[in-house]
């Protein structure tokens, strides 16, 4: 009872908010244009595939892009501050003094953002495989909708966690000026951070050898099976630093999904597509890590404000 | 016989070290005003939180109507409302918004809370601003709107903790009588704690000293007068057209008389037994003009500070 009311309020507040309808139309446009631009990429390439308007843009960010780069922000600002605001203006203590359970409030409050950024991803999706359609005037098989289910769900997956990130964050800290600010560093670390530092650990462990001297052959080193391996031994560092980065998870389980494999960071040396089609259960087989592991961190998130929450002594004073 | 609303035994609440409430035993009983008064810190907001359940006591145990505290916080919370200390609303939602918010919360169907909501909102005076936006609201009808959100829920017992502090006068004194109105008129129990002496002596009847988590005094506030009176025995207050060390020497001679103090033409006569017939007779004798003589009353700061100093 008092967590459908709960529920029901708090999903009003983020639908008429400010924050998630400036967010929800920055995703859309951005989103649109990267549909557009993967409708050009399948007309020049047919063998492409209806799955290449999620990733075929060309020119600024194609979905999954978007997703790694404002996924965070848009999961961290439907939580940041979900419990210290009304911690801060006492309306929390005028809440608690009502007849319900105290997890009604943290459940009702964490279900609420989960259905809001649920709406924003399948919104978002649906909107991007129906300009497509409209576009290309054909549009995704069966199983490319199957896999475009999965996107969806995954998107929503990865989005959760970082509201319940954002939720954890509203729960120990007391002011929304502390944890927008814990919010704003995690989401530089993990979008953009992650991928430096991982650059500059493999350039320390692998450096690439600069040939010096006269006589130096740019071309034979390339070609060479030594530099081959040391470049797959810097990739393999690289991703394995950054998988600490749920927005690189993701990236790598969507390119799976969506019959891809290797990532999109990597592009083999010589030229050479290192794409391998794969089928659904391959992909989602090959993704199964990178899901669980965002899934395991949604509910270590969750289950952390949960506890946290529920201990949460009011004091006089806030 | 008035039945007991509110009954904590021995209720003690530490935070980490530090001693918040004491070993507290307090009665409130059903239909009375009373009001819980101490200095800011003394633990009067620790106590209605964990009546209310928002906070676990230490040790010790509490009923408010019947229920425990610690078992069954939410049957209490049905029964009863607190107005928190410096309570909040969702300031981008209406009045009206805000009330069905809490209504809801309480389970109250959808007709009847429309009703309720609009009751209450005329009887605390924002029938006017219930479709604004709390944010444009002023202090005091924040405070009114908190209030109206107490009662939604038709509480047997309302906790109100310091419901006027920050307010205009005029804003004090609307508070003021919406709260005797709902006391008197509506027969609800209300738990007043304040730390301001003048309020509480024009509200309740009934009042409870709180202090360093300890409670000092219980009683009403003409019985806690006569207490302080009789321990420190009567004292008249005279103004005189003229005094004169042999009056004043001849008044201190009375017997019963147990001290005399000299402001000018004022006389201060302390004395452990009524002698007001004696003294003025005295006075008159000595062809002295009484223009003025009274009784020092004891004002509830008085009492407030002389339970303070004993404690």
């Amino acid at each position: 009872m008092g967590v459908t009311v709960v529920f029901r309020k708090e999903l009003a507040d983020h639908l008429g908010s400010r924050r998630y309808l400036v967010l929800f139309a920055l995703i859309l446009l951005l989103s649109t244009m990267s549909a557009y631009q993967g409708v050009l990429y399948i007309r020049d390439r047919p063998q492409a595939g209806f799955m290449a308007i999620f990733w075929g843009a060309q020119f600024g960010f194609s979905f999954t892009y978007l997703m790694v780069f404002f996924g965070p922000i848009i999961g961290l600002a439907l939580g940041f501050d979900a419990v210290n605001k009304e911690r801060t203006s006492g309306s929390l203590s005028v809440l608690l003094s009502q007849p319900i359970y105290r997890d009604a409030v943290i459940n009702g409050k964490f279900l609420a953002g989960v259905t809001a950024l649920s709406l924003l991803g399948v919104s978002t999706i649906t909107i991007m495989s129906s300009l497509a359609t409209t576009l290309l005037g054909f549009g995704p098989g069966a199983e490319d909708l199957l896999r475009i289910i999965l996107i969806a769900s995954l998107t929503i997956l990865y989005l959760a966690f970082w509201l319940g990130l954002g939720l954890l964050f509203s729960t120990v800290t007391k002011k929304t000026s502390t944890s927008i600010l814990m919010s704003i560093a995690t989401w530089l670390l993990c979008s953009i951070m992650i991928s430096i530092i991982a650059a500059l650990v493999a350039n320390m462990v692998a450096p690439i050898p600069m040939p010096s001297g006269p006589g130096a052959n740019m071309t034979r080193l390339f070609e060479s099976p030594e530099y081959r391996e040391l470049i797959q031994r810097r990739f393999t560092i690289q991703s394995n630093i950054q998988r600490i980065s749920p927005a690189y998870l993701y990236n790598e389980a969507v390119q799976a999904i969506m019959g891809r494999a290797g990532g999109s960071f990597f592009i083999g040396p010589g030229g050479g597509s290192p794409f391998r089609s794969l089928d659904i259960s391959q992909a989602l087989t090959m993704s199964w890590p990178q899901i669980t592991a965002i899934a395991v961190g949604l509910v270590a998130c969750f289950a952390a404000s949960y506890i946290l929450f529920l201990r949460l002594e009011i004091r006089p004073g806030g | 016989m008035p039945q007991p609303i509110v009954e904590t035994r021995e209720l003690t609440k530490y935070y980490g070290e530090v001693k918040a409430v004491d070993h507290l035993n307090l009665t409130v009983y059903e239909g009375e005003l009373f009001g819980f008064l101490g200095p800011n810190g003394s633990g009067k907001t620790t106590t209605l939180l964990m009546l209310m359940g928002l906070t676990v006591p230490t040790s010790g145990t509490a009923t408010v109507a019947g229920y425990d505290i610690v078992k069954e916080s939410r049957e209490i919370r049905r029964v009863a409302g607190l107005l928190p200390e410096g309570a909040g609303y969702y300031e981008d939602l209406t009045a009206r918004q805000n009330m069905d918010y809490i209504g809801q919360l309480n389970g109250i169907p959808k007709p009847e809370r429309e009703r309720r909501i609009k009751e209450l909102l005329e009887a605390v005076g924002l029938e006017r601003w219930a479709d604004t936006k709390v944010e444009k609201f002023s202090r005091g009808m924040k405070q009114r709107l908190g209030i109206a959100e107490v009662l939604i829920k038709r509480p047997k017992i309302a906790f109100f903790d310091e419901p006027t502090i920050g307010l205009d006068p005029q804003g004090v004194k609307e508070i003021r009588d919406i709260i005797l109105r709902l006391n008197r008129e509506e027969g609800l129990t209300v738990f007043y704690s304040s730390h301001l002496l003048y309020e509480v002596q024009q509200t309740c009847r009934r009042v409870g000293f709180i202090r360093d988590g300890r409670l000092i005094a219980t009683d009403t506030i003409e019985n806690l007068s006569k207490k302080v009176a009789g321990v420190e025995g009567k004292t008249l207050e005279f103004e005189l057209t003229e005094v004169t060390p042999e009056l004043v020497a001849e008044i201190k001679a009375i017997d019963g008389v147990a001290s005399v103090e000299q402001e000018g033409l004022r006389l201060y006569v302390h004395m452990e037994r009524d002698r007001s017939r004696e003294v003025s007779e005295t006075i008159t004798k000595h062809s002295s003009v009484i223009l003025l003589m009274r009784p020092r009353e004891y004002s509830l700061e008085d009492i407030f500070l002389k339970y303070y100093e004993e404690a």
